[in-house]
């Protein structure tokens, strides 16, 4: 996409310091790039065994491996919980943000080392308070906290007195506040260290999809922070009464705060898998990706139109229904930006030179699931079809078609695309495919019947159902087992390739991959950019060439 | 000041007034729905200044208890026709059950909700907190209009019902019965 001149031979300042200094003390951003990502394999793993052991329960009706309704809800609230700020945040901004941010912008680091050692401790901290929060009395009917990751009040207030939900607050916080710092490092990174001649648009697609995420993550986190302080004040005796109606308070009020933080949540999930694909999807058509700057604006425009759709979450609250017109009809103009990026995905490929690899395989899926979710998005946008579908399976369906098939898919794609940049290092194509395919496979047998069971009105968070929804959760559960597999040959594939070391140059890919990370050794020099690279070319002008 | 400091301390500052507002919700909430009548909240006057025009609504009584209060809490009248701008006067009626005073404090709304901002209260009973004695029954009385305004608004066309809603909670103050040795007036103005 650009032409960049200047020499990197990474022969200098390449010392690393001990063990101990160099992973704990880490003011690194590869280093610590590569902590996140290891934080995202663990949490992965934790909550993934939560959501496996849902699915084996599930797998036909009455209770077999959970001794109540409420150990069941624990472990749905926190799956939730773990996945969303323990997994998909920390691999895709943490993780490979760190890493390719400083490195596509032509930055020497992070602007604040320091600031990003601390953001990254405060969650291994998070996810302890809670983890030990499953221990702790909960409600009445057992240990833990089973009010969902939405945390409604009163059931997070007077309805989950024990001390379990305070570890989850405190958690959260904790999370909430490293994501924020992490933000501050990125937005000023992406502003003021950019090599010179890296304008703004000529940025690539990563860089602008993270620099999008990090202000979303400074506008909407606080705003969980506050609703958090307000319920753990609400928690304590003859402590406030925020969303208490007996003390003048209003429980819609959680609701309307959390979703002006929970709506964007899910852009900061999927938008830098969207910069990733578009990566990816350039590199293996051999092409510069189609609308450069239409694909950064529509990022820029799902964040902005993302903070006034949040109350289509709370269409059964008892809204006045020109309240419902009105977010109905703002939450399907996000339809209009994000149409934008597919359609401009499938014209980067159009007539280019495609090669099926691995990353490819995973993009491509991407393309395909995240419209499906997508679609189930539009129809559920729409107030009065939202009635019938309201916390029926339906909308487990469609927010794992865009999570655990778009984000996820994004940070496999993500992650096989820049292994061999990461490591040094070569995969092994079989179990790379293996672990492709049955994961493919897995997820779509999990997540395709639950439309089903949501369009007969099977609701979600029961431990139980009637015998009629036998046949599709049995289904649902084969799928859970698939996506197993498929991760043990992931493990498989790990492990291979760092038993074998088959060392890799530094581009690889060859032609298409044209970003500065493409410049630099794999892996890159401890510290790169001692003499920063010039970055010269108009990408517009480059596009304009290619047509001719 | 570096470059980065200056933008550090831009973007600490954004946060911090991102948490600032989402703490000041609460009255940003409260400000809001008094305005906008969100969540059919009804508007609240000193005296009724509206006209009165011929167009006739219902006004239907509600009446709910929080759970495990031990109060009884009735509308004295099931509905009343108003025309717009003329005042009513509707009674409830509560009584104390139990073998203790409790103070409640009672919340409403007006369905439907888009009707809030056109339904004042000139005086109710929610104003305030109300201490009821052991097996005391009290009259509740509320004075209330439709804003004749309500006529000029396209939306509010199909309306012909208004259903006022009040649900008691047991009030903070009771902490306070415990301590009191003597029965003073516990009433305490809200708002």
């Amino acid at each position: 996409m650009v032409a960049i001149s200047g020499n990197d031979t990474g022969s200098y300042g390449d010392d690393k310091p001990s063990f101990f200094a160099r992973w704990f003390y880490s003011t690194n951003h590869k280093d610590i790039g590569t902590l996140y990502l290891i934080f995202g394999i663990i949490s992965g793993l934790i909550g993934g065994f939560l959501s496996f052991m849902m699915r084996m329960e599930l797998g036909e009706p009455g209770i077999q491996f959970f001794t109540n309704e409420h150990q069941y809800l624990v472990f749905v609230s926190m799956h939730g919980l773990i996945m969303i700020f323990f997994m998909v945040m920390p691999a895709l901004i943490g993780g490979f943000g760190n890493w390719f941010v400083p490195i596509m912008i032509g930055a020497p680091d992070m602007a604040f080392p320091r600031m990003n050692n601390l953001s990254f401790w405060l969650l291994p901290t998070a996810l302890i308070c809670l983890l030990v929060s499953f221990v702790l009395p909960g409600s009445a009917s057992g240990d833990g906290f089973g009010g969902g990751w939405v945390m409604y009040p009163p059931l997070s207030t007077s309805g989950s007195p024990g001390p379990a939900f305070d570890f989850i607050i405190i958690g959260l916080l904790a999370a909430g506040f490293s994501s924020i710092f992490g933000a501050i490092n990125f937005i000023t990174t992406i502003l003021n260290m950019r090599a010179p001649g890296m304008t703004m648009h000529k940025m690539p697609l990563f860089a602008w999809s993270v620099l999008v995420t990090a202000f979303l993550l400074l506008l909407a986190l606080p705003v969980l922070a506050a609703a958090l302080f307000m319920l753990f004040t609400d928690r304590i005796d003859g402590g406030t009464g925020f969303f208490d109606p007996a003390r003048g308070g209003d429980p819609q009020m959680f609701q309307h705060l959390f979703w002006f933080f929970g709506h964007p949540e899910v852009y900061i999930m999927i938008l830098p898998a969207f910069g990733i694909i578009s990566h990816i999807v350039s590199t293996f058509s051999k092409k510069p990706i189609f609308g450069y700057l239409g694909m950064a604006y529509a990022m820029v425009a799902i964040g902005v139109v993302g903070f006034v759709v949040w109350a289509h979450h709370m269409y059964t609250i008892g809204m006045d229904v020109n309240l419902k017109a009105y977010f109905l009809a703002a939450t399907l103009v996000i339809a209009v930006p994000t149409g934008v990026k597919i359609f401009s995905w499938l014209a980067t490929m159009w007539g280019g030179s495609i090669r099926y690899t691995i990353p490819m395989q995973w993009a491509l899926a991407f393309i395909f699931l995240f419209v499906i979710g997508g679609v189930t998005g539009v129809v559920l946008a729409n107030a009065g079809v939202d009635t019938a579908l309201h916390d029926t399976y339906y909308v487990v369906a469609h927010f794992h078609y865009v999570l655990s098939m778009g984000a996820v898919f994004g940070i496999f794609a993500g992650f096989y695309y820049w292994f061999g940049k990461m490591f040094g290092i070569m995969y092994n194509k079989f179990l790379a495919a293996a672990h492709f395919w049955l994961f493919f496979i897995g997820v779509n047998v999990i997540f395709f019947p639950q439309h089903f069971l949501g369009m007969n009105g099977m609701p979600r968070r029961y431990v139980d159902y009637p015998a009629d929804f036998e046949l599709w959760n049995h289904v649902s559960t084969m799928g859970a087992m698939i996506t197993l597999l498929g991760v043990v040959f992931f493990f498989l594939m790990l492990i291979e390739a760092f038993i074998v070391r088959r060392k890799v140059g530094d581009n690889y890919w060859g032609e298409g991959a044209t970003t500065l990370e493409w410049t630099l050794s794999s892996p890159p020099p401890y510290h790169q950019f001692n003499t920063l690279p010039r970055i010269d070319e108009d990408p517009t002008e480059h596009d304009a060439d290619k047509m001719h | 000041m570096s470059v980065n400091t200056r933008t550090l301390l831009i973007l600490i500052v954004v946060g911090f007034g991102m948490l600032g507002l989402g703490m000041s919700s609460a009255k940003i909430y409260n400000t809001f729905c008094k305005i906008t009548g969100y969540g059919g909240t009804t508007q609240q006057a000193e005296e009724n200044l509206s006209e009165v025009i011929d167009r006739k609504v219902t006004v239907k009584f509600d009446s709910n208890v929080a759970d495990n209060m031990p109060w009884v809490f009735k509308p004295q009248q099931k509905e009343m026709e108003v025309q717009l701008g003329q005042s009513g006067l509707a009674y409830y009626t509560v009584k104390n059950e139990s073998d203790h005073p409790i103070i409640g404090v009672a919340n409403f709304n007006v369905t439907p909700i888009k009707a809030g901002p056109f339904f004042v209260k000139t005086d109710c009973f929610c104003f305030t907190e109300q201490r009821v004695e052991p097996g005391e029954e009290l009259p509740l009385p509320v004075l209330f209009f439709v804003d004749a305004q309500m006529d000029d608004d396209k939306r509010m066309d199909e309306v012909k019902e208004i259903t006022l809603s009040y649900t008691f909670f047991e009030s903070d103050s009771n902490a306070q019965i415990a301590t009191e040795t003597s029965g003073s007036n516990a009433e305490k103005t809200l708002n």
